[in-house]
């Protein structure tokens, strides 16, 4: 079943090919959704056999093929005159050697499938499926030739491929090769439409991630001449000074996966790319690396300072971004930001490191996969079919396209509301992390963090929700929208998803307080009902002192003065740079 | 007893709302309203022809008053703190989002107020639910009722919450969210009779909100917290006649700096 998961992407890719035909490349696509996600599921359930080797030919190859990626990024950098390119691949060049040179022949095997790869296959393969499922109808309605729109879908399989195979991957030197494909994907993926500012952005995003790489590099080295371990199991079992300074530089590849400040950069650029790339590289899947990551490490470095420090990181990342995220008035950008946020928050949830918060980490990461998947696709069909991206000309959108705003609407709820994960991931980490103030008082950040952050997404989701209920009193009857079943059912599956995982996770915990929680979004649930009584009153204008023309009031934005930004960045990065050194002075 | 209570709930905001204006006249040295007046006020309300923009606007009014009663019925039934709070907040985006629903300028600029106002408060009541954690043990309010005193423990968190007290009761210096003077009512402008009820009688139950977090820091002693209450509800006034409006931007910043630096010392102070 394993293999099943990391060939059929790829065999689906090149059917895509095969058939020329648009209704072949939508049954292609639903079937590999339905065959991923019940692969996923069944592994799931019912928990296979878990360690694999790999044939030492293969591993030459897979060798030989990252070099070949490091060239290319190298050629990339040069082509494209990108200096950040250039120098990290001639940097990352002779690591890379290097550090196949020093690693110990493996003696552990380099693929493992625990319970946090099977939780990461369900993400990937079921929202991934469904974003695959979208790109097919968007990439349609893409101005660009046909052989590029399958070239497009082709990738995104191939992409799940690569992200089914870097959870399970133990090997260090294995999982950097798959970080560096998916930052390939992403480079790829962001440069697709071609123009100037998508290659901008997309070499951006190639440079951030090769620091990402250096860092994976960097601990490699660290694991192979002092703990003298290839994998993270080996590397979990050792202990001894030099090993949490592997482990801190290990982690330290994680924010930058996730985009977290000073590298929020490439996140934000990428949203030139096609929207289901957003959906499927930035919300949904591939950064979900980066607390995956940390969840992986967790053990290691529960206590230790530097994993401290990545706590206290993450929680003000989550705060940071929140507060970012209330000057952009671009949908995208706005989403964008709040999964910066949310990822900072799993990691600092992840970095903790007692059980209870590593299991919170992981249902914040399932619940915001399905909320984001599900809010970047309706965003995709705002822009497709409407052309809007800017929140101030969405207003009172309700009325013009009902169901696209239902969805985005839900998805705001289904981040903030009760009966939904993410309500309940707050919620219980603030109890969680409090009931660890006594001992480790420094934890005050993380809670206050989430507090603040918190309630600055809230803000941030109702600032936009509202802005989309913002009805005119009595227009003429408008013309409604019609979804395409191409866009309809990735959503509704979506939901519908999201729906039965709230349900699961409430029986799950088998606690009354969450039954409770319910209640209130029952009351708002049977108000409608109310609306045909309220038609004996009377209807009137809105009130504006006497002025006849209509005019609206701006959304709420708040933004960092430019010297502050700027302190912003230096002081994440400081911070950043703390958790190695903190790694190699303990 | 506590259902009882929680029936009428309403009712026990609106005396505390009455007594409010009394004391506010005595203070301005008039004659003032009666106790009963905000009850006369609801009859003349239900007199009024109501006339209402859309059904989604009217209807969230009432869903606001529900939830927050719900809340307050939690509080007096001694549920999880944190639980209460995070309804609360609930009940205040349902404001925020009837005051976006129309296409008013008034409300709208109300409802970015509300936002503003919610930013700068909600961690100052979480953090106030870890506090009463950190010190009895469980977020219960029964729980928390059970445990002694807490003003020796969390005297700066107490403080925290008198800051805020303002912004909830639409006080002066923090009422920029209703500025009768600057927007006509804010959030509320738009609302008229019968769904202007559920509004007034919301203030009510916020009444009773706040000021049953005050009495929770006098714990296992109810008379002490009754006591609490009434000096907080003399402070409270006082400022309100002694002091001017901010802008909603100082109001922020104001927040931060004092209530929430506290607030987070107190919670380092305790946990230490």
């Amino acid at each position: 079943m394993l293999f099943f998961l990391l060939f059929s992407p790829i065999a689906a890719a090149l059917l895509l090919f095969a058939l020329p035909s648009l209704r072949a490349r939508y049954a292609v696509a639903a079937l590999l959704f339905g065959l991923l996600s019940a692969t996923a599921l069944s592994l799931f359930f019912q928990p296979a056999a878990t360690a694999l080797g790999i044939a030492p030919g293969i591993g030459t190859l897979i060798e030989a093929a990252d070099v070949v990626l490091l060239f290319y990024f190298l050629f990339q950098g040069v082509k494209h005159r990108s200096v950040p390119v250039l120098l990290l691949a001639l940097l990352q060049l002779p690591l890379y050697l290097w550090a196949v040179a020093v690693t110990p022949a493996a003696a552990s095997p380099a693929l493992v499938v625990d319970d946090l790869a099977r939780f990461m296959f369900l993400i990937i393969n079921i929202v991934g499926g469904a974003i695959v499922l979208y790109a097919v109808e968007y990439m349609r309605r893409e101005k660009s030739g046909e052989g590029k729109q399958r070239l497009f879908v082709a990738y995104l399989m191939l992409f799940l491929s690569v992200m089914n195979a870097i959870v399970i991957a133990d090997a260090i030197l294995l999982f950097f090769f798959l970080f560096e494909m998916t930052t390939l994907a992403s480079y790829l993926l962001i440069a697709f439409r071609g123009d100037g500012v998508s290659r901008r952005n997309a070499l951006r995003a190639l440079w951030m991630n090769q620091v990402g790489g250096v860092f994976l590099l960097l601990g490699a080295l660290v694991a192979a001449y002092g703990p003298g371990s290839a994998t993270f199991s080996g590397l979990l079992q050792g202990d001894g000074g030099v090993l949490l300074l592997a482990l801190a530089l290990l982690a330290m590849a994680a924010p930058v996966k996730g985009a977290s400040l000073p590298f929020d950069g490439w996140l934000l650029g990428a949203m030139v790319a096609p929207t289901p790339v957003s959906a499927i590289l930035h919300s949904a899947t591939m950064v979900k690396i980066a607390p995956f990551l940390i969840l992986k490490l967790a053990p290691g470095l529960d206590g230790t300072l530097p994993g401290t420090l990545l706590a206290l990181f993450g929680a003000l990342v989550f705060v940071a971004a929140s507060y970012l995220a209330l000057s952009r008035s671009l949908l995208k950008e706005i989403l964008g930001y709040s999964t910066v946020a949310l990822l900072g928050l799993m990691m600092s949830l992840a970095a903790v490191g007692t059980p209870e918060s590593m299991q919170l980490a992981m249902a914040l990461m399932l619940f915001h996969a399905l909320s984001k998947a599900l809010l970047f696709l309706a965003a995709g069909v705002l822009e497709k079919d409407f052309g809007l991206k800017d929140v101030e000309q969405m207003k009172g959108l309700v009325q013009r396209a009902p169901r696209s705003v239902s969805f985005l609407l839900f998805g705001f709820f289904s981040l903030t509301l009760p009966p939904f994960g993410l309500f309940m991931g707050k919620l219980f980490a603030i109890a969680s992390v409090a009931s660890l103030l006594p001992s480790q008082p420094w934890l005050v950040i993380v809670v206050t963090g989430i507090a603040v952050g918190s309630a600055l997404l809230v803000m941030l989701y109702f600032k936009i929700a509202a802005a989309l209920l913002a009805t005119a009193p009595d227009t003429v009857p408008v013309q409604r929208e019609i979804m395409p079943p191409g866009f309809m059912t990735p959503l509704a599956l979506l939901t519908l998803l999201s729906l039965a995982a709230a349900g699961g996770y409430m029986v799950q915990q088998h606690n009354s307080l969450l039954w409770l929680l319910a209640l209130p979004v029952l009351i708002m649930a049977l108000l409608p009902l109310l609306t045909r009584s309220l038609q004996r009153f009377d209807r009137v204008m809105p009130y504006r002192c006497g002025e006849k023309s209509e005019f609206d009031g701006a959304l709420f934005y708040v933004e960092p003065s430019a010297a502050a930004a700027r302190s912003l960045q230096w002081g994440f990065g400081l911070l950043f740079a703390a958790v190695a050194l903190s790694g190699a002075v303990t | 007893m506590s259902l009882v209570m929680i029936l009428l709930a309403p009712l026990l905001g609106g005396l505390v709302y009455g007594a409010e204006r009394v004391l506010r006249a005595r203070m301005q040295r008039r004659q003032g309203p009666p106790l009963l007046q905000p009850f006369y006020d609801m009859f003349k309300l239900m007199d009024k022809r109501t006339l209402i923009i859309h059904a989604p606007h009217a209807l969230l009014a009432v869903a606001h008053f529900l939830l927050l009663w719900l809340a307050v019925g939690a509080l007096f039934a001694g549920w999880n703190l944190l639980y209460i709070v995070f309804l609360h907040l609930f009940a205040l985006i349902v404001l925020v989002l009837a005051g976006y629903s129309v296409r008013s300028p008034y409300s709208q600029v109300g409802a970015n107020r509300e936002l503003a106002a919610l930013a700068a408060y909600e961690p100052i009541l979480v953090l106030l639910a870890v506090g009463f954690y950190l010190v009895a043990g469980s977020f219960d309010v029964s729980a928390i009722l059970a445990h002694g005193g807490y003003l020796a423990q969390m005297p700066l968190l107490f403080a925290a919450l008198l800051i805020i007290l303002p912004i909830k009761l639409k006080k002066s210096p923090f009422d920029t969210v209703e500025a009768h003077q600057e927007i006509v009512g804010g959030v509320e402008v738009e609302y008229s009779g019968l769904f202007y009820e559920f509004l007034y009688m919301a203030r009510f139950l916020e009444y009773l909100f706040v000021y049953g977090l005050v009495f929770l820091f006098a714990g296992a002693s109810p008379l002490w917290g009754l006591l609490l209450v009434l000096a907080v509800f003399l402070l409270v006034n006082l400022v309100d006649n002694a002091t001017a409006r901010v802008r909603t931007d100082q109001m922020v910043k104001i927040i931060y700096a004092t209530a929430f630096t506290m607030a987070t010392a107190n919670i380092i102070w305790i946990s230490l």
